[in-house]
C-alpha cells in the first residue's frame, strides 16, 4: 500500500471513477427499463437499421455496465477507458448527425428515456466525458486491481 | 509473469461481470429502479404522494372493471396521499379490441377526457369487448363526450400513441405483470381487486409513519 501518487495520477483515478460511475449509472438505468424504450430512442436517430435496434438496445446497456465496472475497479484499465472512449466517439457521431439533420429527437436515450437534455447539451457533456476517458486511459492506472496484480509477483 | 497476471485479471473480470449481471437482474426482478410515470392525463394525485400506485389494466377485463370503483374510492379517501399511475396492459390475445381501447382512451386523454372515456369503456365493456369488427362504440363514446372525433381517430393511428401503449406493456412485462389488474403499491405487488383492498388496509399505518 505504499504507492506514491502524484497529482496527475490522482486526476487519472478521479477520472476513472467518475467516468466508470457515469457509465454504470446510465447502463443501469437503461437495463432497468424495457429495452423497447431505448430502442425507440435509437430509432429516432435514423442510423441503425430497424432490424438491429432491439439488438443494440439490449446490448449497449450491459456493455456500459461492464465497462463502467471494469473502469471503476481498474481491471484492464487502459482497454476499458479506450473502449468507453470509442463508445463516446460513436455517441458523439450519432448526436452530431442528428443535430446537423435537425432530427426531431425528443429523448436522446443517454440516461434512459425518462429524462433527456437537449442534443447540443449532451454533445458538450460527452466531450467532457471523452476528456475524462483520455485522462483515465493515460494516468488512471493507480489504485486499481491492475496495479495490485502487477505488483503481486 | 505477464501471462499469469493476465489470467488473474481475466478471472477477476469474469467475476465482476457475473456480480454486475446478478445485481442488475435482481434489481430488475424486484422492480428496483426508476418508474416511468404515466402521462399527465392518466396520473392522478400529487406527484410527491407517499403512496404511489401503478395500476396495469385492460379495459376489456371484467376484473379491472370491478377494481376501478375501488381505485376511485381510494383516491377520494386518501386524497393528497395517494397517486395512481394508470398503465395500459391490454391482453390482446384474449381481448381483441383492448389495445384499440387503450389507444382511444389515451387520445381522449389528450383532449382532456381520459377518466370519462375510460369510465364509458368499463361501463359498457360487454358491448364492445368481444365484437367481431372494430366496435363503433369507440367513436360513439367520443361523440357523447363531445370530443373532436376526426382528431381522435387520427390520433389513434399515430405512431406515438401506439408506442405509448406498447411501452406500458413492455414495462409491465419487465415488472412481471401477467394478469390484470396488477397493482404495484410502493414497490409491492397486488394482483386483482381483493389483494388491492388488502394492501389498502395498511395505508393508514404507512401514512402514520
Amino acid at each position: 500500500m505504499n504507492e506514491k501518487i502524484g497529482i496527475k495520477e490522482m486526476l487519472g483515478v478521479a477520472a476513472r471513477l467518475i467516468l466508470g460511475g457515469v457509465f454504470v449509472y446510465s447502463g443501469w438505468l437503461k437495463a432497468m427499463a424495457p429495452a423497447e424504450e431505448f430502442a425507440y430512442a435509437i430509432e429516432t436517430y435514423r442510423v441503425v437499421p430497424a432490424v438491429l435496434t432491439m439488438f443494440v438496445a439490449v446490448t449497449v446497456p450491459w456493455l456500459e455496465i461492464y465497462l463502467g465496472v471494469f473502469l471503476v475497479t481498474g481491471v484492464f484499465t487502459g482497454y476499458s477507458a479506450f473502449c468507453l472512449g470509442a463508445l463516446l466517439v460513436g455517441f458523439e457521431g450519432l448526436l452530431l448527425q442528428a443535430i446537423i439533420r435537425k432530427l426531431p429527437v425528443t429523448s436522446c436515450g443517454c440516461f434512459g428515456a425518462s429524462k433527456s437534455n437537449s442534443l447540443s447539451y449532451e454533445f458538450v457533456q460527452n466531450l467532457a466525458l471523452l476528456a475524462l476517458a483520455a485522462l483515465a486511459w493515460k494516468c488512471g492506472g493507480k489504485l486499481s486491481i491492475d496495479s495490485k496484480i502487477d505488483s503481486y509477483d | 509473469m505477464p501471462a499469469r497476471q493476465t489470467a488473474r485479471k481475466i478471472l477477476i473480470a469474469i467475476m465482476l461481470v457475473c456480480a454486475a449481471t446478478l445485481i442488475t437482474l435482481t434489481c430488475r426482478q424486484f422492480s428496483i429502479g426508476p418508474a416511468r410515470p404515466s402521462p399527465a392525463w392518466r396520473a392522478f394525485g400529487p406527484e410527491n404522494a407517499r403512496i404511489q400506485i401503478y395500476e396495469y389494466t385492460d379495459f376489456a377485463c371484467p376484473a379491472c372493471r370491478h377494481a376501478e370503483g375501488n381505485v376511485k374510492n381510494v383516491l377520494e379517501l386518501y386524497k393528497g396521499s395517494v397517486r395512481v399511475n394508470f398503465k395500459h396492459y391490454p391482453l390482446a390475445m384474449i381481448h381483441p379490441w383492448s389495445f384499440h381501447a387503450a389507444a382511444y382512451s389515451d387520445c381522449a386523454g389528450r383532449q382532456g377526457k381520459f377518466l370519462e372515456y375510460a369510465g364509458l369503456l368499463f361501463e359498457n365493456q360487454e358491448k364492445w369487448a368481444q365484437a367481431k369488427d372494430k366496435p363503433k362504440e369507440f367513436a360513439e363514446y367520443a361523440k357523447k363526450l363531445k370530443l373532436d372525433v376526426p382528431a381522435l381517430e387520427a390520433c389513434t393511428e399515430e405512431q406515438a400513441t401506439i408506442r405509448q401503449v406498447q411501452l406500458d406493456m413492455a414495462e409491465g412485462d419487465l415488472r412481471g405483470v401477467s394478469a390484470t389488474p396488477t397493482f404495484i403499491i410502493n414497490g409491492k405487488r397486488a394482483v386483482g381487486g381483493g389483494q388491492f383492498l388488502n394492501k389498502v388496509k395498511y395505508f393508514d399505518i404507512v401514512l402514520k409513519k
